[in-house]
């Protein structure tokens, strides 16, 4: 389970990358097969396919990829007047701690952002009590990037109506549609929408050595069994690896980046497997820890140099989180659908992703059709049940037993918008089991972010009925009291004024100091985040090591 | 029992913010494998009971059998669901004996002249559990009730994958084949059969 190449604590490596999720597993994989000797941290275990397993409660429950703590040493609080709370239900801040990170145990859904995500401010002016803006880059900056992921990550599609210019096709064909997807193509015909293909970072055939997906239908929580989920677990990090200049410390819980006396970056301390401090000297350090702990972290590192936290004189350091708002809507239908089989989505509709003015708020999105919930029996149990059943009893019981293979979930995700008062900051007195300072996460959704996931709710109805569906009905939209896409909180940007790393995700602050991950993003996109944080640190990579090879770092 | 839609409306709207964070059931990945790992053991030593004694294993498995009732299809008592009840309750990290034993004895309290929970017959008992169906004791109960029917059978209850059979849940044994249903069967040829 070890990598076969160790490096020694008091000898600086090139390159100390915290974390080795969907950014951090490029970044290592990237600049080790350019000849630099990398040392990757992750807090969580090295679990391989062979580890992962189809045991719902411990999965999805337990928490496992999570860390399997109850609450996670997290507190949550939704307005910042208030004392933040270890909540009793889910940890706040959801993110796999697990070699590959969260990439591991996601859905797969695999959208490009399209042009307008990178300058809606422009196209649409300023939203007032709101930090909505431009991103540095533009899509055409990044198309090389996204064609990257697709290829040498693996995502399986076919192009879609809406999608902005790809340079090159998909690399493999979408896997077959399943039920879901019949019913909501089904629907979007009748009503004049386009349901079109969900790319997937889910392999539909053998591709980079890996075998295609064989439809056991754990995705969404659980990690891939076979390797076909494109995690940078299955994709990166043997590639990394087998550089012989990349080392992965699992189980070691990064606590702090040193800085010298010049304000360069010059060490990190952490803690090893069995608890003890130690301390890694690098020339420079990359933070790719998720929207959550890169924040977290910075802010850990306050020194007398550094008061608010390293990279932190603009105070953006974990400000500008965005989740994605959501949206769900149930349908059964007549016949079974058995859709727990498979990957989760097949198809989605774009036809609402634009901002459009007459809608009165801002914002878009894109459904999809999935089991969702239905996709295991507890958790359809739980949460998939129609609101005129009781939860108990006979007609409890005859419903579940009836719906489970009928029943499927038309889904939207959003745009969020980046408050000031959405953030990471330090608890000034929980600690999670490390004993650092617990994540303390305040979220209040923008009223826009409500308005856009109750409009595509209530097209979803509409596609629901279309479809033909038997009984439908809709979850109430609630305020969020956590989020698993962790987005914005070291925005990039020009201005070091209002923003944490430049366009090539250098701190503004710290010349060797690189910052890239979900905190990176400027907005939060439509409501899948993950292709575009692989594209952005394929990205990064190429500046970085380009910087390193000009002895510019 | 007359304003059962608009209770089961409340009961949803309480448990609609659960999948972001009020009534989940938490019990922590390591003591869930130390419940797998327990009830294994114990069904290789046939033993009865880990923890629970045969009065209070009545009434749990009565309350139980209520949530998911036994009819022409198997229920909780078929399933097994007690024993995972007393392996969780075994294991403290899980927090749910004392709130267990606790409500229960609060349950049998209203109750007269002694009498217990399971010896009611079974309207009573679904007339008893409605006047307590917005507590965190029932809550409790449901919960557990439903993990364990459901659960892998490594867990204790599932017995034979009945809960499985019953939703008609194939099993988590892996590779599908397409069509997985009747509308997909549209596409891809094929039918598919269990209508």
């Amino acid at each position: 389970m070890a990598s076969s190449v160790h490096f020694k604590n008091d000898e600086a490596v090139d390159f100390v990358i915290v974390g080795s999720g969907s950014a951090g597993g490029i970044l290592a994989k990237e600049l080790s097969t350019a000849g630099f000797d990398v040392v990757v941290f992750e807090q969580g275990p090295y679990r391989k396919a062979a580890d992962f397993h189809h045991d719902e409660l411990a999965t999805i429950f337990g928490e496992e990829l999570l860390n399997g703590i109850p609450g996670n040493g997290q507190t949550f609080r939704d307005d910042p007047n208030k004392k933040a709370v270890m909540p009793q239900g889910r940890t706040p801040v959801r993110y796999a701690q697990t070699v590959g990170g969260s990439s591991v145990h996601f859905t797969a859904n695999f959208w490009r952002f399209r042009e307008l995500d990178f300058k809606e401010r422009s196209l649409l002016g300023s939203i007032s009590g709101t930090n909505f803006a431009d991103w540095p880059i533009s899509y055409e900056e990044l198309e090389p990037y996204y064609t990257k992921v697709d290829w040498d990550i693996g995502v399986s599609g076919a192009p879609g109506p809406f999608d902005a210019p790809r340079s090159k096709p998909f690399p493999m064909p979408p896997l077959p549609i399943k039920s879901s997807g019949v019913l909501l193509e089904r629907g979007a015909k009748k009503l004049g929408l386009h349901a079109q293909v969900q790319p997937l970072a889910i392999l539909s055939q053998p591709h980079n050595g890996r075998p295609g997906c064989i439809k056991c239908g754990y995705c969404m929580f659980f990690g891939c069994e076979v390797n076909a989920k494109s995690s940078t677990l299955a994709a990166m990090i043997p590639l990394a690896e087998a550089s012989g200049h990349c080392e992965i410390r699992a189980e070691s819980a990064v606590f702090r980046v040193e800085t010298d006396a010049k304000g360069r970056a010059s060490e990190v301390l952490y803690y090893d497997p069995a608890g003890k401090e130690r301390s890694q000297k690098a020339r420079a350090v990359i933070l790719s820890a998720n929207g959550a702990e890169t924040a977290r972290l910075l802010l850990m590192s306050a020194s007398a140099q550094h008061p608010d936290g390293l990279a932190n004189s603009s105070g953006f350091v974990g400000r500008n989180l965005m989740f994605n708002a959501h949206q769900v809507t149930q349908g059964v239908f007549e016949h079974q659908l058995n859709d727990y089989k498979g990957a989760q989505v097949s198809r989605m509709v774009h036809d609402f992703y634009e901002n459009d003015e007459k809608r009165g708020f801002y914002g878009g999105g894109g459904i999809d059709s999935r089991p969702l919930w239905s996709a295991t029996p507890i958790l359809h149990a739980m949460q998939g049940m129609p609101p005129d059943v009781p939860n108990w009893g006979a007609q409890f019981k005859d419903e579940m037993a009836h719906n489970f293979t009928r029943q499927l979930c038309f889904i939207g995700g959003t745009t969020s918008l980046a408050l000031d008062r959405n953030n990471i900051t330090l608890d000034p007195e929980s600690t999670d089991q490390w004993g650092r300072p617990a994540i303390r996460l305040t979220y209040r959704d923008h009223d826009d972010d409500l308005a856009v996931a109750k409009f595509l709710q209530d097209r979803s109805m509409e596609l629901l009925d279309a479809a033909g569906a038997e009984k439908s009905w809709r979850r109430p939209i609630e305020l969020s009291t956590g989020g698993e896409h962790l987005l914005g909180t070291c925005r990039m940007g020009d201005d070091p004024a209002t923003s944490v790393v430049s366009r090539d995700h250098r701190s503004h602050d710290i010349p060797n100091l690189f910052i890239c991950d979900g905190s990176s993003f400027v907005t939060s996109g439509r409501g899948q985040p993950t292709m575009t944080i692989m594209a952005l640190a394929f990205r990064a990579a190429d500046k970085i090591r380009a910087a390193a090879t000009a002895l510019d770092i | 029992m007359n304003n059962k839609k608009d209770l089961s409306r409340r009961r949803f709207l309480q448990s609609a913010g659960a999948i972001g964070g009020t009534a989940w059931l938490r019990i922590g990945a390591p003591a869930l494998a130390s419940i797998a790992q327990a009830a294994c053991t114990a069904k290789e030593a046939g033993a009865p009971f880990a923890l629970l004694g045969e009065a209070e294993a009545a009434d749990f498995a009565a309350i139980a059998a209520r949530i998911i009732p036994t009819s022409n299809t198997p229920g909780a008592t078929e399933a097994g669901v007690i024993h995972f009840f007393d392996r969780a309750f075994a294991d403290e990290r899980s927090g749910s004996l004392n709130p267990a034993r606790d409500g229960l004895a609060e349950l049998n309290a209203t109750l007269r002249n002694g009498t217990r929970f399971a010896d009611l017959d079974t309207t009573k008992q679904d007339a008893v559990l409605g006047t307590i169906e917005n507590s965190a004791f029932f809550n409790l109960m449901r919960v557990m009730t439903i993990f364990g029917f459901f659960a892998m059978s490594s867990y204790g209850g599932n017995k034979d994958n009945v809960a499985w059979d019953l939703i008609g849940f194939e099993g988590h044994h892996g590779a599908w084949e397409y069509p997985f249903g009747y509308y997909d069967a549209e596409v891809h040829g094929g039918s598919v059969d269990g209508e």
